[in-house]
């Protein structure tokens, strides 16, 4: 009859069955983020990785073929990885396209002249990074434009200068390959919202299921299994193995719904697993926290949701962080979800590993402790035997 | 022989406040026994004492010769605790919970569903086992309740008012469900402020009130503590006064009292005995139309003792 007192086991057992009877939390666990993922995706461009380049506008006021720089600028940008280049005709429509934001920037190419007009509106993210991809190009084209008037200055002819330029450009852009995974900002569509879904959700539901941690203080069932032949450590880390596999759970099935449902790639996988095992250990401590200062069950529902929505706003989960001020994204940064986005949106570029993450990683894994170290004793204390 | 359960000097307070004071008593093996007491009185604190709950401040628990303190899993595991308050998830079914405490208290896995089976007969919830608890009668959470603390065979069962807003029925099954269990060995620590339960289920009862064991002995030991004299209420038709001035001469009267133009009141030894006399002695005067024969019982020597009744 006798055996070993599995305390762990049957408090994950429960909690964890507790949980498959729960109808309203199942929906919000497994429809709800995948509901979030597609729409908010779509709203956001739809797609994955490939096609989040930045629209710029250009107006051009010389012929292209007959103006050198014209044609160029032209040409420059549309080798531009990042760019969709948007052929214009009125510089006044082009100042409208950016103001409603159609167009990320514009750029007036007047004829027979280097002084081009860039036009961009604050200071939002694809902007900037329109920005940045502009200024590339155009200082190619000047470099072009300097390296064929110094060989002419040294003696060249046109068509010779022309020459060495062609073969200094070749070369240069062997080595300029890579620049632009640097300069092209947030990806967009599914690749930006499955992760920001998965970090907001696993938080969300973590907080939620802190309810049912409030209910079994409230019913004495953490007392009664402290009068079980167990170590008072035993039941603690139970209760906290129960919600981790709750938050990893979430994060796994998001993983695995947005790559085969959204074509969704995340990137190395043990640095996702690295990322996400870190996050979920914050929704833990969380979730624990909240369901050790709370009283009635009933204020989890009320507090953890709202309070993992607006997390989840500062950190870029809601909507993309490029439409928010710098202010906003600095607040973020005190709490989990921007390091989290910001961990998981390098991931998705191809070539990264866990060194890229390395710093968002450790401050995950610093808010883990504090969270989980500082809610375990509060637990320790609130069920200690006195 | 060792005692199932045995405490001696225990002591808690919060701070000014002296929740329990000197309390100790000793359950022997297939004894039941009753902690009897009004609200407030310190049932629960001792209680939360003896299951390792509260730690006290001074005094020592036995169970089974181990001392709680000093070696608690090894104690814990001998006690079968029934909190007062129905300590089961309400989301899962009567069979989940009986195995979440089976694996709490370590019940090898081969062996856990058939005891559950065994706990659920005996608790007569074998047919409603696998509905959730959410959907059970008040009465049948408390036998689920009583059930979680079995599966282990525990050595001594802990009740704290396990039939507190019970329906009568089931209040019968949970007392007969008790009975068989003390009939086969089980130690029983029972508290309420049910007296009638008491004296039912228990041998051996203590009355505690204000932190502290007042008295301690069978029922028939704390009876005695206020006497033997029984209470008779008599109606009287006829002339009661004169009627009145015989009873009083009867011999086994201890004391006589008028409480009503028609009714009289006796104190006497073996009361139920000396009715034929009383009646044949207000004969002429009077006839008896009603009597009524208080026995001496616990509550009466609650009272005496505590200056309350229980049900305060």
């Amino acid at each position: 009859m006798s055996g070993r007192p599995r305390p762990v086991a049957a408090l994950v057992a429960a909690n964890l069955r507790r949980l498959t009877r729960d109808r309203v939390g199942l929906f919000f666990m497994v429809i709800m983020p995948f509901v979030s993922i597609a729409f908010v995706g779509m709203a956001l461009g739809g797609g994955t990785a490939g096609s989040d380049r930045l629209p710029v506008g250009v107006v051009a006021e010389g012929a292209e073929g007959s103006d050198p720089v014209t044609t160029a600028v032209l040409a420059e940008l549309r080798r531009h990885p990042d760019l969709t280049v948007i052929p214009m005709d009125d510089a006044a429509d082009l100042r409208s396209g950016v103001r409603e934001g159609s167009l990320a920037a514009g750029l007036v190419v007047p004829s027979g002249s280097t002084r081009l007009e860039l036009v961009m509106t604050g200071t939002n993210g694809s902007g900037m990074a329109a920005r940045g991809a502009v200024d590339v190009s155009v200082s190619r084209v000047a470099a072009v434009l300097e390296a064929t008037r110094a060989a002419t200055v040294a003696g060249a002819t046109e068509t010779e200068a022309a020459e060495y330029v062609r073969q200094a450009q070749a070369e240069a852009g062997r080595v300029s390959v890579n620049d632009s995974a640097t300069t092209g900002g947030d990806p967009r569509g599914f690749a930006y919202t499955a992760p920001a879904n998965l970090l907001l959700f696993t938080f969300i539901n973590s907080m939620a299921v802190a309810a049912a941690l409030v209910e079994s203080r409230r019913l004495g069932m953490l007392q009664r299994a402290l009068t079980a032949p167990v170590r008072q450590r035993s039941v603690l880390f139970g209760e906290a193995v129960s919600r981790f596999l709750v938050a990893a759970a979430q994060a796994v099935l998001i993983m695995v719904v947005s790559s085969l449902a959204f074509g969704v790639s995340w990137g190395d996988p043990l640095a996702v697993a690295v990322v996400v095992g870190v996050f979920s250990l914050v929704a833990t401590g969380a979730a624990i926290l909240v369901g050790t200062l709370l009283r009635s069950p009933d204020q989890a529902p009320a507090i953890g949701p709202p309070l993992g929505v607006v997390l989840g706003m500062l950190g870029g989960c809601l909507w993309p962080r490029e439409a928010s001020g710098e202010v906003i994204n600095a607040i973020g940064h005190a709490f989990p979800h921007a390091w989290g986005m910001d961990a998981l949106l390098t991931l998705t570029r191809p070539g990264t590993g866990l060194g890229a993450v390395l710093t968002e990683v450790a401050v995950l894994a610093g808010m883990a402790v504090l969270l989980l170290g500082g809610s375990l004793i509060l637990f320790d204390r609130r069920t200690r035997v006195t | 022989m060792t005692a199932t359960l045995a405490c001696e000097g225990l002591r808690k307070r919060y701070g000014d406040v002296t929740a329990v004071e000197d309390v100790g008593f000793s359950i022997a093996p297939g004894q039941a026994y009753g902690l009897l007491g009004p609200n407030g009185a310190g049932k629960t604190t001792t209680i939360s004492m003896l299951v390792g709950l509260l730690r006290p401040d001074a005094g020592t628990v036995l169970v089974g010769g181990t001392d709680l303190a000093a070696d608690p899993r090894r104690a814990k595991a001998r006690i079968g605790y029934v909190p007062q308050e129905i300590a089961l998830y309400p989301e899962l079914t009567g069979r989940e919970n009986l195995r979440f405490f089976g694996r709490l208290f370590g019940l090898a896995r081969r062996g856990l569903a058939g005891r559950i089976e065994e706990v659920l007969d005996l608790i007569g919830l074998s047919d409603r086992a696998d509905g959730r608890l959410d959907t059970y009668s008040g009465g049948m959470r408390r036998r689920i309740n009583i059930g979680a603390a079995l599966l282990h065979r525990p050595d001594v069962l802990i009740l704290d008012e396990p039939t507190v807003g019970v329906d009568p029925q089931s209040r019968k099954a949970i007392l007969d469900g008790l009975e068989l269990l003390v009939g086969d060995g089980m130690s029983l620590l029972y508290t309420s402020h049910y007296m009638e339960e008491v004296e039912r289920v228990c041998d051996r009862v203590a009355i505690i009130d204000h932190g502290r064991i007042i008295a301690e002995g069978t029922r028939r030991e704390l009876i005695a503590m206020v006497g033997s004299a029984d209470k008779i209420e008599l109606v009287l038709d006829g002339d009661v006064e004169a009627a009145y001035a015989k009873l009083r001469t009867v011999e086994g009267v201890i004391e006589a009292a008028r409480t009503g133009a028609e009714s009289v009141r006796l104190i006497a030894e073996g009361g139920r005995y000396l009715l034929p006399a009383l009646i044949s002695a207000v004969e002429g005067s009077a006839t008896v139309t009603a009597t009524q024969v208080i026995e001496p019982d616990l509550e009466a020597t609650f009272l005496h003792l505590t200056g309350t009744s229980l049900r305060d």
